[in-house]
């Protein structure tokens, strides 16, 4: 399955018009918003509505009673003109207010759909997709949606109903000075039609030069040691000055163009002041308009064309926001491949006689080429196994088989007796335990750490959690953290090595005490002795668990009572440590 | 490291950051962004007086259609050109300002030691250069041109108010301070809430990083609730932040739109009357209106750009601390062959309170081969970092040739000492780049490191052999061919002394064996320091040194120590049963 994420098809989309993607991806997200988006609207309408009859009570006030000196009726509009404003703070707030939760929970919901989507896809899409990559991809796109959603979505949505409204009212008032008063907003829209090749072109230069710049950087400090040990510091230097310049020189043009727009709008709307003024007057000079309806006029025209300037200036904000939510539906349209079968159809029993089994298994992470080419295999319960053979044999892709980590490429994994892949997630993970080769920490404290992922103890008291770890006789290991149970771990920090990492790792694992144990070069970077330690505490896992161990220290695998030997995507049994020794000493590797 | 950090913080208090003094440097363009700033901003305060100016020269009969024209178009024409050429100012001023900022940090950081690095925390310094960066240019490009345009508004408007009719401008003006106050009370509450949303964001952005970095393991125990569970606190949280943030923006905006309103009201019922009575023109009446509009959006925009000058101030501030950092003082600038005798002699290292290591002393000489063995978290990395002077000793001294390590051209000891690392380091350059990584290294140095690593037949089956691009987290190669690589660069070098910590933990048996023996015949001068778990590889070795909780407690040859240190024996029994097979 080919989980890597490419290019968008936003781009395709983007023929469309913007606002039509925008409404295909928006409204489906909405629906469960109903009546918060209701309520948003009317209060749209109310409030945008009060924006637009206030110039036409000035205009009458000014036409009708201060033309003819009366100052009654000044009074009374104005008591109108106090009630429409308050109508007005109630409605700006319920439409700040709902539109805005809607926006929120709107990102709430779409956060925890990729975030339920991120658990449910297999170790090979986080595999494909380096991790950095993945964590910024997701991490930065929901950030554009967030400013979206919290800070452009509620201008967006308000300013284009004033404008339609305005122009409504613009071209209700004097169709022919509405007109008029319009044609420098196309002119504007056409200006920006044109210009925007050149404004995307440039953005996207930019762009691709702050990313190959970050990732210089990222480079350089994160593996800071390696230069100054090697003299490169001069050398990565000159690289990053290069990329930064090359940066700036982009930044500069990109924002040459993109600022084009808004002093652009801003001509628009004194042109189409200045259009108005001189046309209106002249109307009024023939007597087919007044003063104070040219007052209201000019007033139209600054709010048809402030929130155009307004929408012009959150439009790249909109465009950010659906590449974002794009890449996003990317992730969420993939499915995993490695779902639980159906048990009804697929799920013959076999007869159980071993606890773990290879049949014809064929593997391949890309395809075309076998990393295990027909494997076949069974592992007794209660005994030792051990894995060994040249790196990149294959041990590991085995391993990583038999926790289904991956599924077969053809070929069936039995977990006793059963198809591994008809096993319920959760039970499956109880039998089998496995240390991985990069063990993985959580911020938080040790106890945190070893209890991962295991809900047996959470009830237990500490006085009882010590007891049971006195029992499996891992309270020695512990020792070796300052603070014991309570010592915080920092990730990514170099406070604790990889030793102290993957003893973590072992108690972890051991504490499940699964049926099926692995351990992947799991104690490569802990000292003999502990490892002894350890090796103590496996023989007194109960009598049926399996153990597997994949190991080229010879000392881990001594008490192993069967020994396989993987190379070139081969298992073969190697019989005794001795021949196992002979097949590793002169076998030719084959990777 | 702890104690670092409180003298840092220390620092940040005395240094208060000044964002004028940065602006000094860029006073020119800065000036042109002022002075552009102005001009624009007076030419569209004009646009209503010449509005009001035709409204009242057509009621009294003197209208000249031309002039106005001219005029207005003349003042449109001014204002596209001026705020143009400010926003390009803007654009200049805050590019030159970031990416200058970059290189200076950049350059800092690359004379710093080690240590500085590690001390500070690599993730802290990246956002240094990312986010504070970005929020000092955000204060360049938008805060500057906004305060000074919003300053000239403000008072060029309520002058013209006053001049027009003071006794209307008065009462105008008088709403302004409940405004302001408003504004200020509101964005003050705010500012904290954004603390508080970014403290959730961050949050929210580790649990989902540590459920990218964990996925094998959280798949492995199946224990996605578990993530969801953590995920959905996280998330709720930054839920529950910005909700009240919206809270108080919901009431923010009607607020401000109703005082407004009041304002208008206030010119609709006060000019009103002045213009039935005849103590104000008409065109004066429309121009109160106009002028109320552009006089709001001044005083919210000083309110928003509070918050920016704020965060930018902070953002300085901590890129000071960087900048303003001591540099560790300069090594000597001796430049000899080194021949290869090392002498530790009490030394330690402390990181803070903790001591990493205790006094260690031994010496070894030029062409020797010395272990370093001990349990984990014993100090064998740390004593490696101090061989190569990445760390400095806390206490006592390391003597290379006779000579004190600091005596030496840092430069000149690292192109003789190689280092191959525990954790793999690769660049995203050609394969032949990451293993000639230094830039002294020879062709025919190049592939003797190729071959003693036992990487041929690795390079041969590569589409583009040394050409290939390899990448930072390559998922192409396995753990041993990384460690490999790692190797063959610190042998490219062709080192006089190489130090390796743990090298042979992700290496088979068979290759270890024909890579250490490789290592002999090809570099029969080199003097070798090897942190190791495994006996059998070292029992020839000249020296073994043994270290727990960072003292050194043994140091002598297999048989000595056979003999005389019980911890030896035990590490010894732990492994026998094998090497005897």
């Amino acid at each position: 399955m080919n989980y890597s994420l490419t290019k968008t098809d936003f781009e395709k989309e983007k023929e469309k018009g913007v606002l039509f993607t925008a409404w295909k991806r928006l409204v489906p997200l909405m629906v469960e918003e109903k009546r918060a988006v209701t309520i948003a609207i009317v209060a749209i309408l109310v409030s945008s509505a009060v924006t637009l009859v206030v110039p036409i009570i000035i205009a009458r006030i000014i036409d009708v009673y201060i033309v003819s000196k009366n100052f009654q009726g000044v009074m009374t509009f104005s008591e109108i003109l106090l009630v429409v404003f308050l109508v007005g703070l109630v409605s700006t707030y319920l439409q700040v207010k709902t539109l805005g939760g809607v926006g929120r929970r709107l990102l709430f919901n779409l956060r925890g759909k990729v975030f339920n989507k991120l658990q449910e896809l297999p170790v090979a899409f986080f595999n494909q997709n380096k991790a950095g990559d993945l964590i910024s991809r997701i991490n930065n796109d929901t950030e554009k949606l967030n400013q979206f959603f919290a800070q452009a979505l509620m201008q967006f949505i308000g300013n284009i109903v004033l404008i339609l409204g305005t122009g409504i009212f613009l071209l209700a008032i004097n169709l022919q000075l509405g007109l008029i008063a319009l044609v420098p907003a196309v002119l504007a829209l056409v200006a920006t039609q044109l210009l925007s090749p050149w404004v995307k072109r440039t953005s996207l230069k930019s762009l691709q030069t702050l990313g190959s710049m970050s990732g210089e950087i990222q480079e350089s400090i994160n593996n800071f040691k390696v230069i100054v040990v090697f003299n490169r510091l001069g050398y990565f230097r000159e690289k990053f000055r290069q990329a930064n310049q090359l940066n700036y020189s982009a930044s500069v043009s990109a924002g040459i163009a993109s600022n084009v727009f808004n002093p652009i709008y801003g001509l628009a709307s004194s042109l189409a002041q200045l259009v108005v003024l001189a046309i209106g007057i002249l109307l009024i000079s023939q007597g087919r308009f007044t003063i104070g309806l040219l007052v209201g006029f000019l007033l139209y025209v600054n709010s048809f064309y402030n929130p155009l300037r307004q929408l012009a200036s959150v439009w790249p904000s909109l465009q950010l926001a659906l590449a974002g939510l794009d890449r996003i539906s990317q992730v969420l349209a993939l499915e995993s491949d490695l779902a639980p079968k159906p048990q009804e159809t697929d799920c013959p029993l076999t007869e159980a006689e071993s606890v773990l089994e290879f049949k014809n298994v064929f593997f391949q992470y890309v395809e075309g080429k076998d990393v295990l080419k027909d494997v076949n295999f069974k592992l007794d319960s209660g005994k030792t196994y051990a894995l060994v053979g040249p790196t990149g044999g294959g041990k590991t892709t085995t391993a990583s088989l038999m926790a289904r980590l991956y599924d077969p490429s053809s070929g069936t994994v039995l977990l006793e007796g059963k198809d591994i892949r008809c096993w319920d997630p959760s039970e499956r993970v109880k039998k089998i335990g496995f240390i991985l080769q990069e063990p993985f920490l959580f911020t938080g404290t040790v106890r945190e750490n070893i209890l991962y992922g295991n809900g047996e103890y959470g009830e237990f008291s500490d006085e009882q959690f010590r007891q049971a770890l006195e029992k499996m006789q891992l309270t020695k290991l512990l020792e070796r953290f300052p603070d014991g149970l309570d010592t915080h771990i920092a990730v990514g920090g170099d406070a604790i090595s990889l030793g102290q990492k993957q003893l973590i790792a072992f108690i972890r694992a051991a504490l499940r005490s699964p049926d099926v144990l692995i351990l992947d070069e799991a104690t490569a970077n802990i000292d003999t002795v502990t490892e002894k330690l350890l090796e103590e505490i496996l023989k007194n896992l109960p009598a049926k668990t399996t153990k597997i161990i994949i190991a080229h220290r010879l000392n881990t695998i001594e008490n192993a009572d069967e020994i396989f030997f993987v190379n070139g995507g081969q298992v073969t049994n190697a019989g005794s440590m001795e021949q196992a020794l002979d097949m590793l000493l002169h076998g030719k590797r084959q990777s | 490291m702890a104690k670092k950090q409180k003298n840092v913080s220390k620092q940040k208090s005395s240094t208060s950051p000044s964002l004028f003094g940065l602006m000094q440097r860029y006073w020119g363009i800065i000036t042109l962004l002022i002075v552009l700033t102005i001009v624009a901003n007076a030419l569209s305060v004009a646009v209503p007086r010449i509005i009001a100016g035709a409204i009242d020269t057509y009621a009294a009969g003197s209208f000249s259609l031309e002039k106005i024209i001219v005029e207005f178009l003349a003042v449109s024409v001014g204002i596209f050109v001026f705020t143009y050429l400010q926003n390009i100012a803007q654009v200049l001023a805050s590019e030159r300002v970031a990416r200058d900022m970059r290189s200076d940090i950049m350059a800092k950081i690359s004379v710093q030691p080690f240590s500085y690095i590690e001390s500070v925390t690599p993730a802290k310094l990246l956002t240094n250069l990312t986010a504070d960066v970005d929020a000092v240019k955000t204060f360049v490009s938008l805060a500057i041109s906004s305060l000074v345009a919003s300053a000239f508004l403000i008072g060029a408007v309520a002058v013209l108010l006053l001049l027009m009719d003071w006794k209307l401008g008065l009462v105008v003006l008088a709403i302004m301070p409940f405004l302001g106050a408003t504004i200020f009370f509101v964005l003050s509450r705010v500012r904290k809430l954004f603390i508080k949303s970014q403290e959730a964001i961050d949050w929210l952005n580790k649990v989902i990083s540590e459920s990218i970095l964990g996925a094998a393991l959280i798949r492995l125990l199946a224990s996605q609730n578990q993530e969801y569970e953590k995920f959905l606190a996280a998330n709720t949280q930054a839920k529950r932040v910005s909700l009240k943030i919206l809270g108080l923006f919901a009431s923010l905006v009607p607020i401000i739109t109703f005082l407004t309103n009041l304002a208008t009201l206030a010119i609709v019922l006060m000019g009103g009357h002045f213009v039935i009575v005849g103590a104000m023109s008409l065109g004066n009446f429309t121009a109160f209106n106009s002028y109320l509009a552009i006089l709001i959006f001044p005083i919210m925009i000083i309110g928003f750009m509070s918050n920016v000058i704020a965060q930018a101030q902070a953002s300085y501030g901590r890129i000071l601390l960087v900048l303003g950092a001591p540099i560790e003082k300069k090594t000597g600038g001796l430049k000899a062959k080194l021949r290869g005798d090392i002498e530790v002699k009490n030394v330690s290292l402390n990181f803070g309170e903790k001591a990493v290591l205790k006094d260690i002393s031994f010496s070894l000489k030029a062409g020797s081969k010395t272990a370093i063995i001990g349990p984990t978290a014993a100090g064998k990395t740390q004593l490696l970092y101090l061989l190569t002077g990445i760390l400095p000793a806390s206490v006592g001294e390391i003597f290379f040739d006779g000579k004190k390590l600091n005596e030496y051209d840092k430069e000149s000891l690292h192109s003789q000492v190689g280092f191959v690392f525990q954790d793999s380091a690769l660049f995203n350059l050609s394969l032949r780049e990451n293993i000639a990584f230094s830039n002294t290294v020879k062709d025919e140095n190049l592939e003797k490191a190729i071959v003693t690593a036992e990487l041929q037949d690795f390079v041969e089956q590569l589409p583009e052999k040394l050409g290939t691009i390899v990448s930072e987290r390559g998922t192409s190669l396995s753990g041993g061919q990384k460690q490999r690589i790692m190797l063959a660069r610190a042998l490219a070098l062709d080192p006089k002394v190489l130090l390796l910590d743990d090298f042979t933990a992700r290496v088979d048996t068979n290759t270890e064996g024909k890579i250490l023996s490789n290592i002999t015949k090809n570099y029969p001068k080199l003097t070798l320091i090897s942190v190791t778990q495994k006996i059998s590889a070292i029992e020839h070795y000249d020296q073994i040194i043994l270290l727990m909780e960072g003292e050194l407690l043994a140091k002598g040859t297999h048989d000595q120590l056979i003999s005389t240190c019980p911890e030896y024996v035990q590490i010894y029994q732990s492994q026998r049963s094998t090497n005897q097979i």
